[in-house]
């Protein structure tokens, strides 16, 4: 069977809820926009995915020949039961033209090799995503049919590989259950994940803005907090906001 | 007169305060003192100029000013101090309440000697300090030094303490 497939944004605007990773530029460019953090997702030996996420993410040894890849991605921190803060009152995406990339390539999704982008263009439950014949073709022969965005978005995450590695360098020579914390997340049915603060990244490398980029993070930090207090669902976003916060407050009246 | 966080019963001002200001620390262990002391005290300037150049900039500030504020700062224990020429190693135990938890933290950390300035180089956690064996396996060397194991000596309920 040919594996071809249709595909149709009905813009119910339901795939603009929750953690949205990003490209590093993205999440810079979007500073004002995302409260910002670092998820790591790691993926066991075996997985079909596996050499591509070793690619553009890191390995880590572990002892007795094994090894781990290492997705780490900035991600846009925001729980899944909340819009995009760019998600306008017309259930349209309010910065459309200026988007991020992950947004302009879904549903594809770069992360993953082209051959297996089929399994993609599957809507999750709650989407209104057109996939009759009538909507057009997307996927055909294993490969995409409209592929700007989706190449765009691999280049990026390639050319971002060096930063990324040197970050997971500076992660895993300076926390010490980080290791112990990525092979939980490993064990687990459902992917795992472990969240670093942005603070720790501005650190390892370097980065000359962090100032600025601290001062554009602390209100929304503040927003999220709020947004989030009282609910014990949301504890866990609630704490990493309110830590952030701290950190984001020393940093933007920090003497540079 | 205010003691010294560090727990040396020594003054603040005879003992970490003047290092915290500036003068330089007369041992490795009096260095790692005053630093855990201005961890207490939230005077992390003196933790940051402290760390040996190459790790100077990998040191996450806003993360430690924000561990400082959480944490109270119950003990430092130095276990081991070695100094061997310039450089010494010093092996301790901090205790510290975060989150309604009290965290006992035994780690080794490792100084140098630069012009005559200790510096803070590097810190490893070793966990096997905090682990305490408390029960004996049917098959274990009875802890009554008879030689026999336990099942044929003594049994194995015995808790040790």
């Amino acid at each position: 069977m040919a594996r071809v497939k249709h595909f149709q944004c009905t813009e119910c605007g339901m795939c603009c809820y929750g953690q949205l990773p990003l490209t590093c530029k993205d999440a810079f460019a979007n500073a004002s926009r995302f409260p910002l953090c670092f998820v790591w997702t790691p993926l066991r030996q075996g997985s079909k995915d596996y050499p591509l996420v070793a690619t553009l993410g890191t390995t880590i040894k572990l002892t007795g020949r094994k090894e781990l890849a290492v997705l780490i991605t900035p991600t846009a921190y925001i729980p899944s039961s909340f819009p995009c803060p760019a998600l306008g009152d017309d259930n349209l995406c309010s910065i459309h033209s200026n988007k991020p990339s992950r947004c302009k390539t879904m549903p594809f999704y770069p992360y993953r090799e082209e051959r297996y982008q089929a399994e993609l263009l599957t809507p999750r439950q709650s989407w209104a995503c057109d996939t009759s014949t009538a909507a057009p073709l997307v996927f055909q022969d294993n490969a995409i049919v409209f592929r700007n965005d989706f190449d765009n978005e691999r280049q990026e995450l390639l050319e971002q590989v060096p930063i990324l590695r040197r970050y997971a360098d500076y992660m895993l020579k300076y926390s010490a259950s980080l290791v112990n914390n990525l092979i939980h997340a490993s064990s687990k049915v459902k992917a795992g994940h472990v969240i670093t603060s942005l603070s720790s990244f501005l650190t390892a490398s370097k980065n000359a803005d962090a100032k600025h980029i601290a001062q554009l993070q602390l209100p929304l930090l503040k927003d999220y907090m709020a947004k989030t207090a009282g609910d014990v669902k949301l504890a866990e976003f609630h704490r990493n906001y309110l830590n952030w916060s701290k950190e984001m407050a020393y940093l933007s009246q920090a003497q540079s | 007169m205010t003691l010294c966080p560090c727990g040396s019963t020594r003054a603040f001002d005879e003992c970490c305060g003047p290092i915290i200001a500036g003068a330089p620390a007369s041992t490795a262990e009096a260095l790692m003192r005053s630093r855990y002391t201005a961890f207490a005290n939230r005077t992390l300037d003196h933790v940051e100029r402290t760390h040996a150049p190459e790790v100077r900039d990998d040191f996450n500030r806003a993360e430690a000013e924000r561990l400082a504020e959480e944490c109270e700062w119950k003990s430092l224990e130095i276990r081991r101090a070695t100094e061997t020429g310039d450089t010494a190693e010093i092996e301790f135990v901090v205790q510290f309440r975060r989150e309604q938890h009290t965290i006992t933290q035994a780690a080794t950390s490792c100084f140098r000697r630069d012009n005559g300035q200790w510096l803070y180089i590097s810190n490893t956690l070793n966990p096997q300090i905090t682990q305490h064996v408390t029960k004996v396996g049917r098959n274990d060397p009875c802890p009554c030094n008879s030689g026999k194991k336990a099942k044929k000596c003594c049994g194995t309920t015995t808790e040790l303490k």
